[in-house]
């Protein structure tokens, strides 16, 4: 009846799971509580849950995205404690349970941290920087997010419910495989990833569609910021790359469910075949999410630099060029597999040639920023924070890239820096850097700068010092994913390393800081003119928070940074007070589907973990029913009048008079 | 919703969005692409059984063959053409050929030197012996 499922299967021995699955759940119930008797619930249901308005969702997989920092966070600082104090001894973690860790960081900091993250930020600004009104496809927009919704909530199950893979983030068999790992966490993985993964792909359809296909009049290609760019080229990257991960998975989930052998090794199965196929999804994957933190940073360093982006061109062909070539590297996270030197080498070339463009763009920002007249404002601080760290990782990654040296550092820490160095360096700072610069924008209220740089100073140095050692622990001969060791030069760098990851705990918590005074704050730091950065693209041109039609008129663009055209013409003209004609605009109305297809997923996901094949049925017929019932709505869009438009556009047209009106004054 | 499709799609049409035909002319373009399917699926199965043909060409045929097939569903059935309209239709084929090709190429091309670093297993047996 309950296939797996029973009283056994919750860690009762183990109190760090079970305390910290008591935590979450106290929270999650308080906050339910809380919103219930508030009566909070009915409007987080029409204004958000079921919300398809292309920012909320953006929000929501913000949101996402931050608390899940925190729980793959938490499992860092358990990590480094760990390898802190256990030398010649067992650490206060045993085995089993710090390979579920290590396990379920990576998976979580990849999966649901860095792609929720740069989804949520390509859902928030790209419709507003295209100058349109919505995504191509708003509801599946909803459904996308929930299924990446569904993907967390079952890897976060794991910890009270069973066990979590304990196979590494990307569960390499055989290890991975029924002989080695009978237990559900591998199913756990698998499954959350499949669910989560659908997500991605419609996510990454519905983004490409608005790019290629909603632009606002004259909005040619070459005339599209530099984030639209970065975003069709992921987003492209995701169409082609996420089908792999979810057809290798799937031959996985076979061999453990139906006995097949693609990667068992007795009866034809081919180990090596399984590390081909994920990193050839893999390596896009890190493009994946690098790109779009490339065209955070092209906005954010034209802005801050009071410049139109030096070699827009050049970053376009280097952005599509990096589309192509992520294809063209994957051996080079298996160089040691046993190929020859022709594979290797070609490989690695390859490896190293996909530095060339990304090394374009380093100057292209560099050039931006010279002769510019430059505010370190919060963002600002994070993408020239980025540009050194990145270097530095990028370096090391050019060393990696040389078959030889990887022979050397294959699996060591020192490759463990190395990832570190570019994906917190690259995506992560990204991340913050367009969390800081468009929340603005999201919410109508500025961020505290104070806190702000504190956070940007602390995670910077913090960083440093935690990845610094493990480059040397690497060169020192120490593999990664070690649960204790014996060598004693290792121990100090280990060390030094918990104590960076402490000062990069202050630095998150600076960051909560920040979000907590500025909400406190918010009457003083409000955003009246919606263009609180002096910014140069059409997501300025609206109101901070923009209405829920983003803008009353599409926007005529008639060339690159159409916002600041718009603005040195309105300042020339001193804006013409002729009133402008309003019309209805109609709206796609908000629908429970995203929600409601999770829902059943969940149950289905769930249910496929623990062989409960009744239960597998429903959730799946549940899931069916609710795409049918969406397919056969007879409304699904809703007009808000002429009125109520030019209602809202006048007010926010007010401020901007005022606002050029004293500009002119001076 | 959105009246800035409307001003795009004159030139630009998203797959499933036909150009104006009169439905005889569509009939007939969907007729002739199902002629030709039938046809060379008849031949590949025919050049397969045969021995009317050289042996060693009838792989090499088959694929032609099986090439030709996806071009006619490409231009009868999913409508790719090389018109203006189409740009984003050929693009999107092309990038997705692409990836194909090197994904499924640099696969075949790996996993074939899967193990040129080992020792030829015989030799490996001779050392253990």
């Amino acid at each position: 009846m309950l296939g797996k499922l029973d009283w056994s299967v919750i860690p009762f021995g183990q109190p760090i799971p079970l305390i910290a699955g008591a935590v979450v759940l106290v929270g999650i119930l308080a906050v339910l509580i809380w919103v219930i008797v508030k009566g909070h619930l009915p409007y987080l249901w029409h204004e958000w849950i079921t919300s398809v308005d292309h920012k909320r969702i953006g929000v929501m997989y913000i949101l996402l995205a931050s608390v899940m920092l925190l729980r793959g966070g938490s499992d860092a600082i358990m990590m480094r404690i760990q390898q802190a104090i256990a030398y010649q001894s067992q650490g206060y973690l045993p085995p089993e349970h710090y390979n579920q860790i290590f396990s379920a960081h990576g998976t979580i900091m990849i999966f649901f941290v860095a792609m929720p993250f740069v989804i949520g930020l390509m859902n928030l600004v790209v419709p507003l920087q295209l100058g349109v009104r919505d995504v191509a496809f708003p509801t599946l927009n909803s459904v996308g997010f929930w299924l990446t919704a569904t993907g967390a909530l079952l890897v976060n199950l794991s910890l009270v419910i069973g066990e979590f893979a304990r196979t590494g983030w990307l569960a390499f068999p055989p290890l991975s495989e029924l002989s080695y790992s009978p237990g559900v966490g591998v199913d756990y993985y698998a499954w959350s990833l499949q669910i989560s993964g659908v997500g991605t792909l419609v996510a990454g359809i519905n983004l490409v569609t608005t790019v290629l296909k909603l632009r606002t009049k004259g909005m040619n290609y070459l005339r599209m910021p530099m984030f639209c760019w970065t975003t069709l080229a992921s987003n492209l990257l995701i169409v082609a790359a996420f089908p792999i991960l979810t057809a290798t998975l799937a031959m996985l989930l076979l061999d453990r469910y139906l006995g097949f052998h693609f990667f068992t090794n007795e009866a034809g199965g081919n180990v090596m075949m399984f590390m081909n196929l994920i990193w050839a999804w893999g390596h896009p994957e890190v493009y994946i999410l690098v790109l779009p933190a490339f065209g955070i940073f092209s906005e954010v360093v034209s802005t801050f630099s009071g410049k139109a982006l030096f070699g827009y061109r050049s970053m376009v062909l280097a952005t599509m060029a990096i589309c192509i070539i992520s294809f063209m590297v994957w051996l080079h996270h298996f160089f040691t597999m046993g190929a020859g030197p022709d594979v290797n080498a070609i490989f690695g070339i390859a490896s190293m040639i996909i530095a060339v463009p990304t090394g374009v763009k380093i100057y292209n920002w560099l050039f931006t920023m010279y002769g510019g007249r430059i505010r370190f404002a919060t963002p600002m601080l994070w993408a020239v924070g980025f540009m050194v760290t990145f270097i530095i990782g990028g370096l090391t990654g050019v060393l990696v890239a040389v078959p030889p040296a990887d022979f050397m550092l294959h699996n060591s820490m020192f490759l463990v820096a190395h990832f570190h160095n570019v994906i917190i360096g690259g995506v992560l700072f990204g991340a913050f850097a367009g969390f800081e610069y468009w929340f603005p924008k999201a919410f109508g209220f500025r961020l505290d700068e104070r806190w702000g740089k504190l956070a940007f100073w602390f995670t910077f140095s913090g960083f440093y010092v935690t990845f610094l050692p493990l480059y040397v622990a690497g060169m020192l001969g120490m593999t990664r994913r070690m649960q204790h060791y014996d060598v004693a030069e290792w121990r100090p760098w280990m060390i030094v390393a918990a104590i960076g990851m402490a000062v990069l705990s202050i630095g998150v918590i600076c960051q909560i800081m920040q979000l907590v005074v500025s909400i406190r704050n918010r009457e003083a730091l409000r955003d009246r003119t919606g263009d609180p950065w002096d910014g140069r693209s059409l997501e300025w041109a609206t109101s901070s928070p923009p209405p829920v039609f983003n803008f009353a008129f599409h926007p005529d663009v008639r060339g690159e940074d159409a916002y600041w055209d718009i603005k040195i013409h309105a300042q020339q003209q001193s804006l013409e007070h002729t009133a402008p004609e309003y019309h209805d605009i109609e709206m796609p109305r908000n629908s429970p589907t995203g929600f409601v297809c999770a829902f059943f997923a969940t149950i289905m996901g769930f249910a496929l973990i623990w062989h409960i094949w009744w239960m597998v049925i429903l959730g799946g017929i549940g899931a069916f029913a609710t795409f049918v019932v969406f397919a056969w709505r007879d409304h699904d869009e809703y007009v808000i009048p002429a009125d109520e438009v030019a209602r809202i556009d006048r007010i926010n047209l007010e401020e901007r008079r005022s606002l050029v009106s004293m500009a002119g004054a001076i | 919703m959105s009246d800035q499709t409307h001003a795009r799609t004159e030139h630009d049409l998203a797959p499933g969005e036909e150009e104006q035909h009169s439905v005889g002319e569509r009939i007939v373009g969907y007729v002739v692409g199902l002629g030709l399917a039938l046809l060379l699926t008849a031949t590949s199965f025919f050049i397969a059984g045969t021995d009317l043909v050289w042996q060693p060409s009838i792989p090499v045929a088959l694929i032609v063959l099986a090439i030709a097939q996806m071009g006619v569903h490409l231009v009868f059935f999913l409508h790719i053409t090389t018109g203006p309209d189409n740009t984003n239709n050929v693009l999107a084929l092309a990038f997705g050929l692409l990836v194909v090709f090197l994904v499924v190429g640099g696969t075949v091309w790996i996993m074939a030197h899967l193990n040129q670093n080992m020792p030829p297993m015989d030799q490996f047996i001779r050392m253990h012996s």
